[in-house]
């Protein structure tokens, strides 16, 4: 398990980490800590095509763990936009887990939580049966493709 | 915004740094700083940390590498009101509204607007976006 | 660290019997303190992975081993995955937790953590009650406190805090352990810098002794918990302590006391 943790350039903006696992058999379980916003989406990009990428090869699901995540921008949004976007593509649902406010209300004031299956903690999110993507899951008017937009 | 506004009695806080990413996350510190101090409901502290980090972003990918990004604070009871600036890179740099971040600026201030000052002598282009975030009583 | 690691390959019965051993029987303590100090190399091992972010090593091995006791009581074997791919995400979740918790845990007092644990309980209440969001001048009045304590007690917690004002208007950082934070451990704890010296010392104590321990200092129980936990007196879980502590202060040498 690499630690992707890079020195900060600047010396003053806040680390974002990722760390990819594999949980268990068909699990891949991609950690993420810290701020996500325009400086360090690029390190959230770059983690969770790492995971897609790795989950399209085996056929796994992905959970993305954001309980260390203490702030989430519209830029980081968009990564996992993407990437749900991709999953759902596969076939799958991105899991993420979600526990505190920082997390949880730009997802839902943007109405992008409708894109994911949301838990409080990884173990209910690597213990969950499998939901199947349904037409009732379909982006939420408000996020319409293809231009990323969100807005009530 | 007029003199006036900004002197009807209520908190005035600035903050100044250079035009980076990499100090935005100061600036959104007190800007959640300041809305719990205004009695801003949780979820509109929230909103208004992530705008603020918005407005800041977007204003710092226009900015000349030289600028100061300056944003300022006018708590009023009930009402935040924040203005950032920064340089224009170029005198004709316009801010793009037709983006993913721009959406949901829109979607978490109450009002939202891009200010474009063209250069006088002496004085450079700015680029500003103004915001206004209310204490969170109007349900969504 | 693969499951057919021949170090911990005698553990998984072990698992399985402490799994189906109910909380009054006798043989739970034994089994508790050879798992957790089966485990503690996997423990150890995720703390290195954590080791780059300017937290001292021991502190972070003292987190995981938090996370390896909650994983070894909370695995259940009968649903038919295998420890480490439970234990793992749980005791780096631990570790991550103690990471994200940081900018204010070790600066603020007991009191402060306990204020902001009452302000998140009380949050989740008035949300439901109000349909919104609550404010602080809300919380403040269902805790019957000043408004200035709640805004402390949010600052504490994660809603609004951005770690990086924290760190601009402090100088001193991580000046204070683990230790410390166990506001109320043992006067003699004082004494000895544990994280360096009980390390060394742990491997040598008997299964028993090692958890009572581990529960205690690592754990944060108290020696009551420890107590019911292990099934022996407080009397005896304060004995056992004592013991313990002598030995270690005994092996250390007075350069590394550290006070």
């Amino acid at each position: 398990m690499p630690d992707a943790a890079a020195p900060d350039p600047f010396g003053v903006g806040l680390p974002l980490d990722t760390a990819m696992s594999r949980p268990r058999p068909g699990t891949i379980l991609l950690e993420v800590d810290g701020e996500i916003d325009t400086a360090t989406a690029p390190r959230l990009q770059a983690g969770l095509d790492e995971a897609l990428d790795a989950a399209d090869a085996e056929g796994s699901r992905v959970v993305v763990d954001l309980t260390g995540v203490t702030f989430l921008a519209s830029s980081g949004l968009a990564v996992l936009i993407g990437g749900a976007r991709r999953l759902t593509a596969l076939g799958g649902r991105l899991r993420l887990v979600a526990a505190s406010r920082s997390v949880t209300r730009p997802l839902q004031v943007t109405g992008a939580d409708a894109l994911f299956d949301t838990f409080d903690d990884v173990a209910s999110a690597l213990s969950a049966e499998a939901s199947r993507p349904s037409p009732a899951t379909a982006p939420p008017p408000g996020v319409a493709p293809p231009t990323r937009g969100v807005g009530r | 915004m007029s003199d006036a506004e900004s002197l009807d009695g209520m908190s005035t806080v600035e903050v100044r740094t250079s035009a980076t990413a990499a100090l935005i996350p100061t600036i959104r510190a007190v800007a959640s700083d300041l809305a719990a101090r205004a009695d801003f409901d949780l979820d509109a502290i929230s909103d208004l940390r992530m705008a603020v980090d918005e407005a800041c972003a977007t204003l710092v990918d226009a900015a000349d590498p030289t600028s100061v990004l300056q944003c300022r604070f006018l708590v009023r009871p009930e009402r935040i009101r924040v203005h950032a600036e920064v340089e224009s890179a170029k005198p004709d740099t316009v801010l793009s509204t037709d983006t993913f971040g721009w959406r949901v600026l829109q979607t978490l201030a109450d009002d939202v607007e891009v200010l474009h000052k063209a250069a006088t002598d002496g004085r450079r282009a700015t680029v500003a976006i103004r915001l206004d975030k209310s204490a969170g009583d109007v349900p969504r | 660290m693969t499951r057919a690691d021949p170090e911990y390959g005698h553990l998984i019965p072990l698992l399985e019997e402490y799994a189906s051993t109910g909380t009054g029987d006798p043989r739970r303590e034994r089994l508790r303190a050879e798992l957790v100090t089966g485990f503690l190399p996997v423990a150890q091992h995720i703390a290195r992975r954590f080791s780059n972010r300017g937290e001292p090593l021991d502190d972070l091995v003292q987190v995981a081993t938090v996370g390896l006791i909650n994983a070894v009581d909370r695995f259940s074997p009968e649903r038919g995955s295998d420890f480490f791919s439970f234990a793992v995400p749980t005791i780096s979740g631990e570790v991550r937790r103690h990471f994200r918790d940081l900018g204010w845990s070790i600066r603020v007092p007991r009191r402060l953590k306990d204020l902001h644990v009452s302000i998140n309980g009380v949050v989740s209440e008035l949300s439901q009650s109000l349909g919104r969001a609550p404010k602080p001048t809300e919380i403040a009045e269902r805790l019957g406190l000043p408004v200035s304590e709640v805004l402390e007690g949010l600052e504490a917690s994660e809603a609004y805090r951005s770690s990086s004002l924290d760190e601009l208007l402090s100088s001193e950082q991580g000046s204070a352990t683990v230790g410390e934070l166990v506001g109320e451990a043992d006067a003699e704890l004082d004494r000895v810098d544990f994280r360096q010296a009980l390390r060394p010392v742990l491997s040598e104590l008997a299964p028993r002794e090692r958890t009572i321990v581990l529960l205690r200092f690592f754990g944060n129980m108290t020696q009551t918990q420890i107590a019911q936990e292990v099934g022996i007196s407080q009397m005896h879980v304060s004995r056992l302590l004592t013991q313990t502590l002598d030995r270690l202060r005994n092996r250390l040498d007075p350069e590394t006391r550290v006070s």
